[in-house]
């Protein structure tokens, strides 16, 4: 199946000041996901997309222990109660759409909501609608012309992010279905 | 069957093939086979690839071990395979030749957990494992604290990471730092080179709000995170990048590698303390690590911890680990699987053999 379009119809920018509120934002969203559902994830290393996930896990009320698929390059997390599974895919290290079909994510996606981490430019053939979100953090770039940076400890300091939503295809035509 | 049962222990839950042979705690056989190479052009495992590596390793592998220890099939008293936690098609292959095995030889077979096995190990390099006993695991997908009460029947999950693993952060910052892969040993490599107080890295979840007290511990007193290290080290390279700087890599590397270590030893070294556990037994294929053995050596000696090292190639995923394991397992007296079971991808480490 292919996109109907390959330009978004909408696109929509929220801010998050931190995790939590990332990750509530998530669980919302989560309530207008069913079986059949794709996100594409987006956004640089550390942008924050398997902190997404985990609450997009709560909210679609799967079992958790939602950590970085890379390793194992798709993880499965049953729902606990009547609902999609939640299919958790990083596909940095997949060089093609070829590699997405060997992983047989066909098989789950009728059952389940699939996010696909990285996903943006291979996944888009396995469905003709999808929600691409996108996170934005800092980046080192964002602090050229300041003194190098040596002190990156842990601090309670806030670590905003915007989270950049796109709706594809039919399914997503009305961005308001998504409730934020 | 005697005293020390003869056991024949398989491993394939992720890309090394291993088979081991033990006589009750003595090591016949310890072979392995790894498709590690066939990984490397995809910056790490691809699990389809291991599972078809598997598949052509394994009888060859079987063969060695059997040859190396001097015994036929007929001698063994147990058979012994990881069921999980793994990566699922890779598990399938090794789950599959030993109910072949058991079928074809009429042998019992025990489902083995992999992370206890990592601990279970420890009986071949120095002997029966102490009391008080608890385990630090650090490999490409795991990195866990354990507290080990009874080896064959009850083992707790003290702590382990909410996002990477410590191993996956190693590959990851040495693809930012264009290392290569495994990242493991390229950093720790580079890193002797650079100074590891030079860039401040942060020690994910040591902020009170996570830790807590002993009385009152936090969420994430024994919990580790390497996502918000990564995402320091990538800001890190960008603004060199950005400015037109040369990227200090053998600093980073090496400020990396202290932060991580860092928080592993001592989070290790409180749960131990906190919990009245006298020993440590590090495991998993990032025990090989300089760094960390020497940091972790010297807080463990500071703290009165005894630490047990397993020679390398009983920390690296084995067979002989899985044999070693089910031979404690047989000796306690505990049933064998039978062939009525699946692989379990997430198998926790409360479930040390399956029960039938």
């Amino acid at each position: 199946m292919k996109p109907v379009t390959d330009s978004p119809l909408w696109t929509r920018e929220i801010e998050s000041i931190d995790a939590e509120t990332t990750q509530a934002l998530a669980a919302r969203i989560a309530g207008a996901l069913g079986p059949g559902d794709l996100i594409l994830l987006s956004g640089e290393l550390g942008a924050g997309k398997t902190t997404f996930t985990q609450g997009l896990g709560e909210g679609l009320g799967v079992r958790g222990g939602i950590i970085s698929p890379t390793f194992v390059l798709a993880r499965v997390h049953p729902a606990l109660a009547d609902g999609p599974d939640l299919v958790h895919v990083d596909a940095y290290r997949l060089g093609s759409s070829g590699e997405i079909d060997d992983i047989d994510l066909e098989a789950t996606m009728p059952t389940s909501v699939t996010v696909i981490e990285w996903g943006r430019g291979k996944a888009e053939h396995l469905a003709d609608s999808y929600l691409e979100i996108h996170l934005l953090r800092a980046t080192g770039d964002d602090e050229a012309g300041e003194e190098i940076i040596i002190d990156f400890e842990e601090t309670d300091e806030d670590d905003p992010r915007v989270l950049r939503i796109s709706g594809y295809g039919p399914r997503w035509a009305d961005p308001a279905l998504l409730g934020l | 069957m005697s005293a020390a049962p003869l056991i024949l222990g398989i491993e394939s839950s992720c890309d090394e093939t291993g088979v081991g042979i033990v006589r009750g705690t003595e090591l016949l056989a310890n072979t392995v086979s790894t498709s590690m190479e066939q990984h490397v052009r995809f910056g790490g495992v691809i699990p389809e690839i291991a599972a078809r590596a598997h598949l052509e390793t394994m009888i060859p592998t079987l063969q060695q071990a059997l040859d190396t220890a001097g015994v036929s099939l007929d001698d063994v008293d147990a058979l012994a395979v990881t069921s999980g936690p793994g990566l699922s098609g890779a598990l399938m292959v090794g789950v599959a030749a030993a109910k072949a095995l058991a079928a074809a030889t009429g042998k019992p077979l025990y489902a083995i957990n992999h992370l206890v096995a990592h601990v279970g190990v420890g009986v071949l390099d120095g002997g029966e494992l102490p009391e008080n006993l608890g385990a630090l695991l650090v490999s490409g997908g795991h990195t866990e604290i354990l507290k080990v009460n009874e080896l064959t029947s009850d083992v707790e999950l003290l702590g382990q990471t909410i996002d990477d693993a410590a191993g996956e952060a190693y590959d990851k910052v040495a693809r930012l730092l264009g290392l290569g892969y495994p990242g493991g040993p390229a950093v720790d490599r580079i890193a002797k080179e650079g100074n590891p107080k030079a860039i401040r890295f942060p020690r994910g979840l040591t902020m009170p709000k996570f830790v807590g007290t002993a009385d009152a511990p936090g969420k994430h007193r024994y919990d580790f995170s390497f996502s918000g290290l990564k995402t320091a080290v990538a800001r890190s390279v960008e603004q060199y990048q950005a400015k037109g700087l040369e990227v200090p890599v053998a600093d980073i590397a090496a400020s990396f590698q202290e932060a991580v270590v860092d928080v592993v030893t001592k989070k290790a070294v409180m749960a131990c303390t906190e919990h009245g556990l006298t020993s440590l037994l590090l495991g998993g294929g990032v025990a090989a690590n300089s760094r960390l053995r020497e940091l972790l050596a010297a807080r463990c000696a500071s703290a009165g911890i005894t630490l047990r090292v397993p020679k390398p190639s009983l920390c690296t995923d084995n067979g002989a680990m899985i044999a070693a394991l089910a031979s404690q397992v047989v000796s306690a007296g505990v049933a064998p699987t039978g062939l009525g079971f699946a692989t379990d991808p997430g198998q926790p480490v409360t479930q040390i053999s399956l029960t039938a």
